[in-house]
């Protein structure tokens, strides 16, 4: 085996240094001749034609036969390419688009789901989640769990905790936020990386009484912010007025464990009072399984969550008993935390049909090169065929023309790699909000070339072994004799029913793209059930700490706003009136003669003229106001959903309820809202109920409703300037129009719908090429009958349509197969569209008009070329 | 090979031991060998060149030999040969199984 190998690399070398090895074997043999001259006087002339002999038969033992015949196939197969260059280009180039978008795909999920993360053995990393007995799993633990896990002696050698920072930072030169990680002091060690400069966070950072608080920050932080100037490392970062020394800058390939987020920077956890809930991650000791350390940990859990029994006395019974029964899951971490996956991946239907997609554009793609790579050899049947003649082994000419179509799929393949880095941004564009905040970067590593070579290579074998095969079959004699190549050069038939398979495949792109495109424009259009024109929000935290403080903040923010030119209202609440959701609480309604029930609602905190600012219209009763205040009765808003599930046909204004198990006449009702959406533009109205500001504490941060007079964002420095003025530690951030907030979640929407028209457009113009080439060559072969019928008195009307039925032919069964085959497509991504059915009649008439007027087009240029031909002419060409 | 047609030539096998044999004794250059064999074996053997640089190449390509360039006794540029130990290793084999034959053979002749 050694000895073949080292052959092989000997032979290999000779390729190369083929010239050296010439020279030395030449001097060699001049050596040898020149010492028998010298020694023996036998003249050297003499001997010339046995050196020319030797020369000969050691050179053949260096050399591969086959690598030189692949060599000169590949030299050959380049020229004739180039020969025909729109052929090659539309081969190369569709092959491109199908291999670059799946390589992008690809790419995509290897970054997401394959790729380790940069940190020392990643392979003993592993997470913990838990999971209610509805199987549904968080990764976000109670603290408690962190702190139980870290009593463990048997499976980890580490515990990690992380949580993002609720709070935003800020660096002393500008008001900025930055996003924070808070990280156990355990985090930095366990991974082992290195910092750039100065040091990481360690474990007597990590304390609550450490004498100095720390923060080290991303290589991304640094440059985007500070320039790269290494004279910050000492200089402050400020959380609501606490500083955080900046001790440390990590290298650019270090992001965290979780590649949907990177922070800008990681301080200490201890430097939260309260942590609330955290990722626990852990690092398994030698010997462990991922399954063992389950078990071990098992107990552990139990206790942590049995420690915040007392935290749950409040609680309906059903959440508690479901908060308990919780069980523990231990997930292998060695791509890092889950969290991207949960939040972009998560919908499984997302990667599907990104590949249905792409796997479309392919198997297109694949059919037209099968098409062209037929014709082609179709129209080099005599070439083939006298070469045949002149004794070409079949198997040669086989291989041959094989070169030549794997010649043309690598290069197609060779530049869809290279597009697929410009496609997986695309793609990751359209997926994430904010690009530069996530460590998903296109990368060519091995896994994907092997993908798109792969690919590439398999098409190549796959759909030029047939044509090649095909075309050496030729019958020698009669390819010959007759000049234009005779009825069997090209599988007329075959070549048609590739054509309306190709096709069908391009209507399911077609109606996808309508769909998509028309769903896309219900989603924008929607109603939200709000006013969402010159809204402006913003998220708004105030470094007062105290209460008193806080309260005091809110009342003059909120009076110098009212004031401020250009705003027509404002309001304040906990939560933004969309795109969040509201947050989720139990509610007791008593109702006469039955026990109370508790059941799920949302829930905002809102503040004076909410309803008003945001264009929610009040129903009946009344909206919050001033009087709404500490001292005054409890009183609520409920939107109409919850008026009508809960209160049926009774006026609800007036009835209790609440939020506690006693006390059932907590909250009295006085008004009711229409129905609006607060998550998303897909969702259906849910009971929610809101609770006025006045008679909450006072919030900690709070997101600022603007309704301005014009252009909102116009207006946001100068609201900016006006909380500065009133606190200069205050943090703003997530300044947002409702239009971006909807534009934001219909990101993956328009994705789809710019992707499938984009590829439709694509399967459209291919269909329209494989067309025209059809029909012309059936008019170049009929022009002898064309010629006849015309002198015989068919009208060019007749011969129009002589052509044209078979182009009709053709659509026509594209469009049986096709239709088909993208209404159950279609079926598939129901859930992804909105407003409209997947069998939508409309999209489905027009795309089937669409396919039939670009075919009919492509066929009819050709068609019409016949029908002005001259009857005498077109005899002739017998 | 058309080489073993005439009397003194060897055929390839045979060459190919003497080869190993011969490089036994140390480094050589190509003329070195031909020198060698033929003064050792009386003249009785002769080796062409024709026939000794393919096998020489052809036992480099399989490891048995390696070979560098250095300069002969009358200060040329020369390409030296020298065993591998695959090359030694060899050469032990084919001594052996060329005892075994001989033996075999001495023994058949001098019975009949």
């Amino acid at each position: 085996m050694r000895e073949r190998v080292s052959v092989f690399w000997l032979r290999l070398k000779s390729l190369v240094l083929r010239r050296k090895l010439e020279s030395d074997l030449d001097e060699e043999l001049a050596f040898h001749l020149a010492m028998l001259a010298e020694k023996r006087g036998i003249d050297s002339r003499r001997q010339f034609g046995n050196a020319a002999n030797v020369r000969e038969r050691c050179r053949d033992l260096w050399t591969f036969a086959v690598l030189e015949t692949l060599w000169r196939d590949l030299r050959y197969a380049i020229r004739t390419l180039a020969k025909t260059p729109a052929f090659t280009m539309v081969a190369v180039v569709s092959l491109a688009l199908g291999i670059g978008a799946n390589t992008a795909i690809f790419s995509l999920m290897d970054v997401m789901l394959l790729r380790s993360v940069p940190v020392k053995n990643p392979q003993a990393l592993v997470e913990f989640v838990r999971a209610d007995a509805d199987g549904s799993r968080m990764t976000n633990l109670p603290y408690p769990v962190y702190d139980y896990f870290r009593r463990d002696r048997g499976a980890l050698a580490d515990v990690l905790a992380i949580t993002p920072s609720d709070a935003a930072f800020q660096d002393t030169a500008s008001s900025q936020p930055a996003a924070a990680h808070e990280v156990s002091g355990s985090f930095f060690p366990s991974l082992g990386v290195s910092p750039l400069m100065g040091r990481t966070i360690g474990p007597d950072d990590d304390r609550a009484g450490a004498a100095n608080r720390v923060a080290v920050i991303s290589y991304a932080f640094w440059a985007r912010r500070f320039g790269r100037d290494p004279s910050i490392l000492g200089s402050a970062m400020r959380r609501s007025g606490e500083r955080f020394t900046i001790v440390g800058i990590m290298p650019p390939s270090f992001f965290g464990l979780d590649r949907g987020a990177a922070p800008d920077l990681w301080v200490p956890l201890a430097t939260d009072p309260d942590p609330g809930e955290v990722w626990v991650l852990g690092r398994l000791r030698p010997g462990v399984s991922v399954e063992g350390a389950r078990v071990q940990l098992e107990p552990l859990f139990r206790q942590a969550l049995e420690s915040m029994r007392g935290m749950l006395a409040e609680s309906a019974e059903r959440e508690r008993s479901s908060f308990l029964s919780q069980r523990l899951l231990v997930n292998p971490a060695a791509e890092g935390t889950s969290g991207i996956r949960w939040t972009y991946w998560d919908q499984l239907s997302t990667m599907k049909t990104l590949i249905g997609l792409s796997g479309l554009v392919l198997l297109i793609a694949c059919a037209n090169l099968a098409n062209l790579l037929m014709a082609r050899s179709a129209a080099r049947s005599r070439e083939i065929a006298i070469r045949i003649a002149l004794g070409a082994g079949r198997w040669r000419l086989v291989r041959q023309l094989l070169t030549e179509n794997l010649t043309v799929s690598l290069a197609g393949g060779g530049l869809g790699v290279l597009a697929a880095g410009w496609g997986h941004r695309l793609l990751l564009g359209f997926l994430v909000r904010d690009p530069s905040g996530v460590a998903l970067d296109f990368e060519l590593n091995y896994r994907v070339m092997t993908f798109g070579l792969m690919l590439s290579a398999i098409t190549g074998l796959l759909f030029g072994l047939m044509p090649a095969i095909r075309a050496t079959r030729a019958d020698v004699y009669g390819a010959i004799r007759s000049g234009t190549g005779q009825k069997s050069a090209w599988n007329i038939l075959l070549a048609k029913g590739v054509l309306a398979v190709q096709i069908g495949l391009s209507m399911v792109l077609l109606l996808g793209a309508g769909l998509f495109a028309r769903s896309l424009r219900n989603l924008g259009a929607a109603d939200l059930g709000l006013t969402r024109e010159n809204l402006l929000l913003m998220d708004v935290r105030p470094a007062a700490r105290s209460p008193q403080a806080r309260q005091q903040f809110w009342a003059d923010l909120t009076g110098r706003l009212s004031v401020l030119p250009g705003v027509r209202g404002m309001a304040l609440a906990g939560d933004a009136v969309f795109g969040n959701g509201g947050w989720n609480q139990t509610v007791w309604i008593a109702r006469p003669g039955q026990p109370p029930q508790d059941s799920h609602v949302s829930m905002n905190v809102v503040g004076p003229g909410f309803f008003a600012t945001a264009g929610i219209p009040v129903l009946t009763g009344r909206e919050f106001g001033e009087q709404d205040r500490e001292n005054a009765p409890l009183v609520a808003v409920v939107n109409q959903t919850f008026a009508r599930r809960y209160f049926a046909n009774e006026n609800p204004v007036g009835k209790r309820f609440s939020d506690r198990r006693r006390e059932l006449d907590r909250y009295q009702i006085v008004g009711v809202v229409g129905d609006a959406k607060y998550g998303s533009v897909r969702e259906t109205p849910q009971p929610m109920e809101f609770q006025p500001v006045g008679q909450r504490a006072a919030l900690d941060s709070s997101v600022l409703h603007v309704r301005t007079i014009s252009d909102p964002a116009a207006l946001a420095p100068s609201i900016r300037a006006e909380i500065q003025a009133l606190d200069s530690d205050a943090v703003v951030s997530d300044v947002r129009t409702l239009p971006q907030i909807v534009r934001g979640q219909l990101r993956q929407d328009r994705m789809f719908a710019t992707l499938a028209s984009f590829f439709a457009l694509l399967a459209l113009a291919l269909g329209a090429i494989g067309i025209y080439g059809i029909v012309a060559y059936r008019v170049a072969q009929r022009t002898a009958e064309i010629g006849l019928r015309m002198a015989l008195g068919a009208q060019q009307r007749d011969v129009l349509w002589l052509v044209l039925r078979e182009t009709l032919m053709v659509l026509g069964a594209g469009a049986i197969v096709g239709i088909p085959a993208a209404l159950a497509a279609a079926r598939l991504a129901k859930s992804l569209l909105f407003g409209l059915q997947p069998s939508d009649p409309l999209t489905v008439v027009c795309a089937t008009a669409i396919l039939f007027g670009v075919g009919t087009l492509a066929g009819f240029i050709p068609a019409r070329r016949a029908a002005r031909l001259a009857p005498t002419l077109a005899l002739r060409s017998e | 090979m058309g080489a073993a047609d005439k009397p003194g030539d060897l055929v390839q096998g045979t060459l190919d031991m003497l080869v190993l044999k011969t490089l036994a004794r140390g480094a050589m250059h190509g003329y070195g060998i031909t020198e060698f064999i033929q003064s050792t074996s009386n003249d009785v053997l002769r080796v062409e060149e024709g026939a000794l640089y393919p096998a020489l190449h052809r036992l480099e390509l399989r490891g048995l030999l390696a070979s560098e360039w250095g300069v002969s006794e009358n200060h040329r540029r020369a390409k030296y040969y020298r065993l591998t130990i695959a090359g030694r290793k060899q050469l032990a084999a084919e001594s052996e199984h060329w005892n075994r034959m001989t033996a075999a053979i001495a023994l058949v002749m001098d019975t009949a």
